[in-house]
């Protein structure tokens, strides 16, 4: 049976503009656990052993746009191993655009005790703030986990 | 057309979307990550620009960055120039010359000692 998943609260805050507030889930790949940090973008194909990243500053949040699989028939590394290779490189936290790669969701369900967490945000949220990503706007992201809503006591 | 390509891909690319950039690059071009501020793009150039060295691979031709004391490369091993303080010797940065050899300020080279 499958575990429910972790919601996350995921708050974007823009320098000078207002802050927005989305949804994402966490990933099984990795620990569920808050994290914070600055916003930036990265390529797919950053996240390969043949690409350095020339970001050396840590302590950020890195958002992944997935693309549709068959854009990228051979992927250099797996999700998984994307997401784990972020991490190493500095991120706080791994965010992945899958609205276009919905079968991201089954690549990460495995847990592999990743210690950043690693989120999945698509749709109308992901389209929100790919816009923010779009305008190139610095921003704080705030990653929070969504407590499940109290039982009801029927006295 | 896939709904986030944009209609024309920029330059060289083979495929892109809008938010990526270039995803795969036309024949013989070489593949560059380029960050502006906190956006990551990727972009299709015909030779790598400088302080990177390219590397051909099966599936796609990439630029990586030179070494960090090293200004131009011809591969990740071998630097043509060096940055500010360091003395070029075959092909590495050196911040002083081996013995036998002296340091030239003017080409910032390590040199043979002329007598």
């Amino acid at each position: 049976e499958r575990a429910a998943v972790q919601k996350a609260i995921i708050r974007v805050i823009p320098l000078k503009v207002e802050p927005i507030v989305l949804e994402g889930e966490f990933a099984s790949v990795a620990e569920v656990t808050p994290a914070e940090g600055k916003l930036l973008q990265s390529h797919p194909l950053s996240l390969c052993n043949t690409s350095e990243d020339e970001h050396t500053e840590s302590g950020f949040i890195t958002i992944v746009k997935l693309e549709q699989p068959d854009r990228d028939p051979n992927p250099c590394l797996s999700l998984a191993n994307k997401a784990k290779l972020a991490g190493e490189r500095g991120a706080r936290a791994i965010l992945f655009d899958i609205t276009d790669d919905e079968s991201a969701a089954d690549q990460l369900r495995k847990p592999r005790g990743l210690s950043q967490p690693v989120v999945l945000i698509r749709g109308h949220d992901a389209e929100l703030l790919m816009g923010v990503v779009n305008k190139n706007r610095e921003a704080h992201v705030k990653i929070e986990v969504k407590e499940p809503p109290a039982w009801p006591d029927y006295d | 057309v896939h709904p986030n390509v944009s209609q024309g891909c920029q330059g060289g690319c083979a495929t892109c979307s809008d938010y990526n950039g270039c995803l795969s690059c036309k024949p013989r071009l070489f593949f560059v990550l380029e960050r502006i501020g906190m956006k990551q793009r990727g972009v299709c150039l015909s030779s790598c620009p400088s302080g990177y060295y390219g590397t051909r691979y099966p599936d796609i031709n990439k630029c990586a960055k030179c070494k960090a004391d090293c200004d131009t490369c011809f591969t990740r091993n071998f630097c043509t120039k060096c940055k500010s303080g360091f003395y070029l010797h075959s092909g590495k940065c050196l911040e002083k010359c081996p013995d036998g050899l002296e340091a030239n300020n003017h080409t910032m080279e390590c040199a043979s000692i002329v007598h």
